[in-house]
């Protein structure tokens, strides 16, 4: 019977997903990117069918196990975008270095002064972080993986229907630091804009995602205990 | 014919992620030996790009699947975000304040990232012929 049902969430969420990215392909929208599409649906199949979240838990233990290695792919565009970084290692390294550190430190002192409690400051300072490295160092803050994930994922969708207009504004026209900007506050939602904006771009936003990623991951454990 | 081209093809893909799963349990293995209070998947990723930097892993050994994998890298979070039903109450009770946090931390951070690395950027290309 349980294992039935871990069949039917794995089904359930290999359908909403490749229903959510046909749906993305016809109606390009934030509401229609495939994980708030995909989680919308799953729970809204959940909750009809009677499955109780809780009887969800195996395929998400599956599904999440593969979150691993899917990680360690990660390894292959930043090889691949090696001579771009080597080319602009000072812009590149300071830029996303200080853009890290200014976006963690905005996030957990706005969410104090506006008195959000101690799980979400947490939880939500980590936010610029790609998604399957974010779920991981949620723990090791003492965050929660699941609001992690929540703010990760928004955060993507903001940086990127904010972040070209916001540039544009400001004056932001190198394509280097337009991708460099969207990689290191936006992660792989911000990498897919950048890809639209130029190869450049692209490449640059690739390469801040992961090394956003590993500085933060370094400087996290110090830092948030701090300011929290 | 057809069906033989798949077969190896899947083969391929199954060993490729095999070895990234061996890649990442050596990153979770590392972080916990050493004390690093870094998540053990990107210690496995730092892991595979010192394999591919010096040259001890070809790339190709490994593409297939990474390639899948960040392609999809979406779809294996979808269970993570599935778990928020949990916290309903508090979105509906902090929803506001939470946007104003994430809409201005991520304006600043992307000023910041944008601003200084066109600054660097501008004056080392002044410099140079």
């Amino acid at each position: 019977m349980s294992g039935l049902v871990t069949v039917f969430g794995l089904a359930v969420t290999v359908g909403s997903y490749a229903l959510s990215r046909a749906v993305a392909r016809r109606y390009p929208s934030p509401l229609t990117t495939p994980v708030f599409f995909s989680t919308a649906l799953i729970l809204l199949v959940l909750v009809s069918s009677g499955v109780h979240v809780a009887d969800y838990e195996p395929a998400k233990r599956i599904l999440v196990f593969l979150l691993g290695p899917a990680t360690v792919s990660l390894a292959v565009p930043l090889y691949k975008n090696r001579q771009t970084l080597l080319r602009h290692a000072l812009p590149a390294l300071l830029g996303l270095g200080v853009g890290s550190l200014v976006t963690l430190g905005a996030a957990v002192v706005l969410a104090r002064v506006l008195g959000l409690p101690e799980v979400i400051r947490v939880s939500i300072s980590i936010k610029s972080v790609t998604a399957p490295i974010a779920v991981e160092l949620a723990p090791i803050l003492q965050g929660n993986p699941s609001l992690t994930a929540a703010f990760v994922i928004a955060t993507g969708m903001i940086g990127t229907m904010l972040g070209p207009w916001l540039m544009t504004v400001m004056g932001i026209h190198d394509p280097l630091s337009r991708g460099l900007a969207l990689g290191t506050i936006s992660h792989g939602q911000g990498t897919a804009q950048a890809v639209t904006e130029g190869e450049l771009q692209g490449a640059a936003a690739g390469i801040a995602m992961s090394l956003a990623a590993v500085f933060t991951s370094c400087v996290a454990p110090f830092v948030v205990p701090i300011l929290k | 014919m057809l069906i033989d081209v798949a077969v190896k093809t899947a083969c391929a893909l199954l060993a490729q992620l095999v070895g990234l799963l061996v890649l990442n349990h050596a990153g979770y293995a590392v972080a916990s030996a050493l004390h690093l209070p870094l998540p053990g998947n990107l210690v496995g990723m730092l892991l595979l790009l010192a394999l591919l930097v010096t040259g001890a892993l070809p790339l190709r050994w490994i593409e297939g699947s990474a390639a899948l994998l960040t392609r999809h890298l979406a779809f294996f979070f979808i269970p993570i975000t599935v778990g928020l039903i949990g916290f309903a109450d508090l979105f509906l009770e902090t929803g506001p304040a939470i946007l104003m946090t994430l809409v201005l931390s991520a304006a600043a951070g992307i000023c910041v990232v944008g601003l200084s690395a066109q600054m660097l950027g501008g004056r080392r290309r002044r410099r140079s012929p």
